[in-house]
């Protein structure tokens, strides 16, 4: 039995539907992220399981028990929120042991827990400080050792990354992660970085206006995304509406252009219109390798990203991109030559029907 | 050269910004200090031919006055109390839950500015000097609506600071910080939003008592013996104490705005300050 359960939770703000029919387990030890644009019930529902927020249907089970109606004092939740939210009135030291005194626990405890939780985000010469005191990345740390600290069932985390520079955000999201894996502690992450949560979790369940668009590993979500929002959201994608010409053999035409995919095609027939999509890595030119779709190109622009090269191509009358690693021999085609780009079976992905 | 001439004329502008600021600032100051000086100065002529603190002797030895100004003080205490023990909660709640209540409680706060004193009293001793809220009968029932009546006319003050102190505040991430980690409502509000307020508070319980402290109408009305009718009296029958007392009051007065800044400063940082 999964840990913590999320059965058909919906939350109604007036006639608008904040989060409808959420469902999830979450495993005990295990780091999901809530993924999604602003307003896509991702923090409302970190907001339920926090207790701040009440579903308006479904449930909420813990280890077990309903917690649905339980208050938020009475979850055993640590919470980390993007503003941290550390009591400005407090030292580094009583922030931490503000959860133990609160449950009563003595002197002498409360001292080496704090101390213990000090070493663990490694905040030693910060102890007697105010919060106003430190850096953004170390309030964020005494945060976490503050939720931390109370051995919480679960560790809930608001964009907590968000409101700090991004060398400070990497290395913290790096800490967080050791930190859940070596507490083995069970840890939802809301975010709206696509690539914090591909970093940071076992599973990211992406959010579309309430919504629960594909739950899946990162590599899931990254390469076999489900809908169109899952594709276009997560990491570039070249997307195109195109004609199924032979289901079986994965045949596709698009701009008269003729594309095999690996996907599956079950209740197609030849005629139906489809929208596909294709990363932009997923390219290269045929010159250097050769996979199963070789098509002719224009090359458009050519964009220096730093690691990466963005190449502008047009495949018929279609625009797509394609990325090639930069590196010094790299022999790059001159705007307006004629090129042969290539991709595998794999790489071509059928998003469902095209619209109009 | 062109250059210089420009240089020149913006500095003789700037000297003359300078002048008429400190002229400005010195006709402010004198407007101020002047009838304080005369006052002060009214206050040491009590003994002909001398300058002295005659006038402040004579007023601290009144048999009536360190009564009257007890009670002032004991009044002003308990009318702080009322008010912060109301204010704060009520502040809290309407920035946590009901944001959209803030004006209503805005203005309910804000009407003991619009109601004038005199007719306030006269309201007052209506509805409570006849039965079944009759609660003029004595002294002491007096002086518990005096105390009330005191809270309600520090509801501005107390309002504005305390909203002030919340909205320096996250006050929601803070609650709900607490709230995961355990604390219930008590312990939110004594120990995380109290402590944080210290500014707040202490601001506007020093405005309330700097208000109370020589409030005339209304205990005048109420027929209470605090320093208020005490002061009033001392003018109809001294010559030099009123203007002692007087100097008094307004010493206490700047003493309390004195606290507010002392206890105000360190703690600015604690609440706004971060990164």
């Amino acid at each position: 039995m999964a840990y913590l359960i999320l059965s058909n939770i919906s939350k109604q703000f007036g006639d608008t539907y904040a989060v409808r029919d959420f469902n999830l387990e979450v495993q005990k030890g295990e780091f999901v992220s809530f993924l999604g644009p602003s307003g896509c019930g991702k923090t409302t529902t970190l907001r339920m399981v926090a207790g701040f927020e009440s579903p308006t249907n479904g449930t909420i089970t813990l280890d077990g028990v309903d917690i649905t109606d339980k208050a938020p004092n009475q979850r055993n939740m640590g919470m980390i929120f993007q503003s941290y939210a550390l009591f400005p009135n407090m030292t580094v030291t009583q922030n931490i042991a503000f959860g133990l005194r609160v449950r009563n626990m003595s002197k002498a405890d409360v001292k080496e827990r704090v101390r213990e939780m000090v070493s663990l985000v490694n905040l030693e010469k910060h102890v007697d400080k105010y919060p106003f005191q430190l850096s953004g990345g170390q309030q964020q740390r005494v945060a976490l050792a503050r939720a931390l600290a109370i051995r919480p069932g679960v560790l809930l985390l608001d964009e907590p990354l968000s409101a700090l520079d991004a060398k400070i955000r990497v290395s913290l999201r790096a800490q967080i992660r050791e930190i859940q894996k070596k507490l083995g502690i069970t840890a939802i992450f809301v975010t709206h970085d696509q690539e914090e949560a591909l970093s940071i979790s076992d599973r990211i369940v992406v959010m579309y206006e309430g919504n629960v668009e594909q739950v899946g590993t990162p590599f899931d979500i990254y390469n076999f995304p489900k809908t169109h929002f899952v594709a276009t959201f997560v990491g570039s994608l070249n997307t195109a509406a195109a004609e199924v010409l032979d289901p079986a053999k994965g045949l596709l035409r698009m701009d008269g252009v003729q594309f095999f995919t690996a996907a599956k095609m079950d209740g197609l027939t030849k005629g139906d219109k489809v929208r596909i999509a294709i990363r932009p890595e997923r390219f290269s030119f045929a010159s250097e390798v050769k996979k199963a779709n070789i098509v002719d190109c224009v090359i458009e622009n050519i964009t220096f990203l730093g690691s990466v090269v963005r190449v502008h191509i047009l495949i018929g009358n279609s625009k797509f991109t394609m990325d090639t690693f930069n590196y010094p021999s790299l022999e790059l085609p001159k705007i307006g030559a004629r090129e042969q780009v290539t991709c595998s079976k794999e790489a071509v992905l059928i998003l469902g029907a095209a619209e109009g | 050269m062109t250059t210089s001439v420009a240089s020149v004329q913006v500095k003789t502008s700037a000297r003359k910004q300078k002048l008429w600021a400190w002229v400005v600032f010195v006709v402010g100051a004198l407007y101020f200090l002047l009838p304080l000086a005369a006052t002060f100065y009214w206050s040491l002529r009590a003994e002909k031919d001398k300058l002295g603190f005659e006038a402040y002797r004579r007023l601290f030895a009144d048999v009536n006055f360190l009564p009257a100004f007890s009670e002032s003080i004991v009044n002003a205490l308990a009318a702080i109390l009322l008010s912060l023990l109301l204010i704060v909660p009520t502040a809290y709640w309407v920035t946590l839950r009901l944001p959209k209540l803030r004006p209503v409680v805005e203005f309910i706060t804000l009407l003991p500015f619009v109601i004038p004193a005199v007719v306030l009293v006269f309201g007052l001793i209506r509805l409570y000097s006849r039965p079944p809220l009759l609660l003029t009968a004595t002294y002491d029932s007096s002086r518990v609506v005096l105390i009330c009546v005191y809270a309600a006319l520090s509801f501005p003050y107390v309002f504005r600071s305390v909203d002030n102190g919340l909205r320096a505040m996250d006050v929601r991430a803070l609650t709900e910080a607490a709230q995961s980690l355990g604390a219930n409502w008590f312990t939110i509000l004594f120990r995380v939003i109290f402590p944080n307020l210290r500014v707040a508070l202490l601001s506007g319980a020093l405005l309330t008592f700097a208000i109370v402290i020589g409030e005339l109408t209304i205990a005048l009305f109420m027929a209470q013996h605090t320093l208020g009718p005490y002061m009033a009296n001392l003018t109809r029958s001294k010559v030099y104490e009123p203007s002692a007392m007087a100097i008094v009051a307004f010493a206490l007065t700047w003493m309390a705005l004195g606290l507010i800044q002392l206890v105000g400063r360190g703690q600015q940082g604690q609440i706004t300050g971060g990164h």
